[in-house]
């Protein structure tokens, strides 16, 4: 493997920060393998988001604005992720850790012929041989996967592993050909927005979140959000929360949620069940405020406050707001 | 119409779970088997379909893995299914996301099928990359993380959650649907079920007949270790909310979080 593609996930040229998170270790990757660092950017919007991405030491992005892209699921864009990859040769591809991207990065590595390896947080160079280095088994194992001899390899790379860092010559941007003769069989009938505001959850530096000891939907807004606000982060929950309809799934961390590693989880009223815990357990500060001082929440949290919620919050926001000012 | 439901057998989701140092697989000895709790979900989402459509649709289990785990699958035949199907060969331990998606696929073109329906994950440290892989080796459309699934007159209608709410996608069959828990609880087994459970096939398939005997996984473990150990909680009562959040903020000023 030589060379390094990473494929941006964007809505409407809209983007987050592991874009350039991923733009920036794809350089740093192909410098490693004496290669060169390429992105993918398709559908609606791709050639205004083309233009930031040049701030980027990437060698090349390229660009699609097929309409195709946005009407049918998916194949489309693997179609274009193939095309670039077989012009760029032996590469590895990066793509974000999330819904879009594990979808991408099963259906590529399966047409490539590619191994995947999923919430990749570094990459080792050995021999010319790639190794991804994840956290498995939730967390309690961390492992080296190398892709074995394959012309290609596909990584889910997790938000806020890498740090994102602007620089380089400018890449060139160049448009991809369509690929002659598909027919698109998944058609997207219609689209709903839940939580838009939430965009940003697995890549937010600081996740207040709550679980079914806020007994509903009000304390999300009147007491995570604010606490969330002051600390610049985003709020999340538990499933038991999402269960409950208190807020949408979309907020959800753990096995079947997001994956979170922000600098600092705060858990409010979450016990800390296995499939929670897969989600968060590797964020920098893990504080918990529960009632119950033996919840399974205290044995994997830093500090572990036992008490009502409904009490500590508004005051902890008081004292993080006056700090600020 | 004829659904195929993809199980895998996973250790009891509460055992503690590692990788044995000598094979790198991990270690399934000791923990009980369960079915893996997504891929109930994809039972019950197939099951929901068969009552609506009726007629000739019928619900067959593939499961790639031991012989040994037969017993566990009579569950999923208690809760409905018809029969069952388990790819099973020593050429296919220790597989990877990529040769267990070829395999799955290899088998599906054996026994045929209409509609796939695949779990969202394996809860046993699989990331959610087989449906999609299978898709594409099956080539039929991939529709993934349906939370709601219907078909009417050959076409897949489904609400498929994303990042931030979700889209309604359609596509003719054959295909693939993996579903997410939003399907609907999956059911208990009646008696009536388990009874019936006793009478149902299951066949076994070898690699070299579902056509992928040649398999090698594309991804190897080279090493792997604990994560740092976080150290243990300092505790602070609080009778009330200032006490509280007093030691949070002292908390965060020392680690230089605020
Ligand atoms: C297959 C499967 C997948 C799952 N996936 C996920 C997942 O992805 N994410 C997830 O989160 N869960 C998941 N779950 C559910 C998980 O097992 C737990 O049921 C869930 O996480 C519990 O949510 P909770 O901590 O909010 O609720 P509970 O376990 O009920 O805990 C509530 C906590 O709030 C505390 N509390 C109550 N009142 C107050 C108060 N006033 N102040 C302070 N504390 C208070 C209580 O002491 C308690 O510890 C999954 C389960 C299964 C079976």
């Amino acid at each position: 493997m030589q060379h390094v593609v990473e494929v941006v996930e964007h809505r409407k040229g809209q983007t987050r920060k592991v874009t350039f998170e991923l733009a920036t270790q794809a350089r740093d990757l192909a410098d490693r393998l004496g290669g060169t660092a390429h992105a993918v950017v398709l559908g609606s919007g791709a050639a205004e988001l083309a233009e930031q991405l040049k701030a980027y030491p990437l060698d090349a992005v390229h660009v699609a604005e097929d309409p195709d892209v946005d009407a049918y699921l998916i194949d489309p864009t693997i179609d274009y992720v193939e095309a670039v990859a077989r012009a760029v040769g032996s590469a590895v591809i990066l793509v974000p850790n999330t819904m879009y991207g594990r979808d991408v990065a099963s259906r590529i590595a399966a047409r490539l012929g590619a191994g995947m390896v999923a919430d990749v947080t570094g990459f080792e160079v050995e021999g010319g041989r790639v190794a991804c280095v994840a956290p498995k088994l939730g967390g309690a194992t961390i492992t080296a996967c190398a892709f074995r001899d394959g012309e290609y390899g596909v990584a889910t790379v997790r938000p806020n592993a890498f740090a994102a860092q602007s620089g380089g010559a400018g890449a060139r941007v160049d448009a991809i050909e369509k690929p002659p003769g598909r027919r698109y069989a998944m058609r997207i009938e219609s689209e709903v927005e839940e939580a838009s505001d939430e965009l940003g959850l697995e890549e937010a530096p600081v996740v207040v979140s709550g679980g079914r000891g806020l007994g509903g939907a009000d304390p999300f807004r009147t007491l995570l959000k604010p606490l969330a606000d002051a600390l610049g982060g985003a709020v999340g929950a538990s499933r038991a929360a999402a269960d409950a309809g208190w807020v949408p799934y979309s907020l959800q961390i753990g096995q079947t949620g997001k994956t979170v590693s922000p600098k600092l989880y705060i858990a409010v009223g979450i016990s800390g069940a296995i499939q929670h815990k897969v989600g968060m357990r590797s964020s920098g500060t893990i504080v918990a405020v529960n009632k119950d001082g033996a919840a399974p929440i205290a044995e994997f949290s830093d500090l572990v406050v036992v008490g009502d919620a409904f009490a500590i919050i508004p005051e902890l926001t008081k004292l993080v707001e006056a700090a600020k000012a | 119409m004829k659904i195929v439901v993809t199980v895998k057998l996973v250790p009891d989701l509460n055992a503690s779970k590692s990788i044995d140092p000598a094979t790198k697989r991990l270690v399934r000895a000791g923990a009980e088997t369960v079915l893996n709790p997504y891929d109930e979900y994809a039972l019950e989402a197939a099951l929901q379909l068969k009552e609506r459509l009726g007629g000739e649709t019928s619900v067959t289990l593939l499961s790639m893995g031991p012989q040994a785990t037969q017993e566990t699958l009579r569950k999923a035949l208690a809760m409905g299914a018809d029969d069952a199907v388990v790819l099973s060969d020593d050429v296919l331990a220790g597989s990877d996301v990529a040769m267990t998606a070829a395999a799955l696929a290899g088998a599906l073109k054996n026994i045929g099928f209409d509609l796939v329906v695949c779990g969202g994950l394996a809860d046993d440290g699989s990331t959610g990359g087989v449906p999609g892989a299978l898709a594409e080796h099956l080539g039929v459309p991939g529709l993934t993380n349906a939370r709601h699934v219907e078909i009417d007159d050959a076409v897949v209608k489904v609400q498929r959650e994303t990042d931030s709410g979700y889209q309604v996608v359609t596509c003719p069959l054959p295909a693939l649907v993996s579903v997410t828990m939003a399907v609907g609880e999956p059911r208990y087994a009646s008696l009536k079920g388990i009874m019936g459970a006793k009478k149902k096939t299951i066949a076994p398939l070898c690699a070299s007949d579902a056509g992928v005997g040649g398999l090698a996984p594309k991804t190897e473990l080279l090493r792997f270790a604990a994560p740092p150990a976080r150290t243990k909680a300092r505790v602070v009562e609080a009778p009330d909310g200032a006490t509280g959040a007093r030691a949070i903020f002292e908390f965060l000023r020392e680690r230089k979080l605020v």
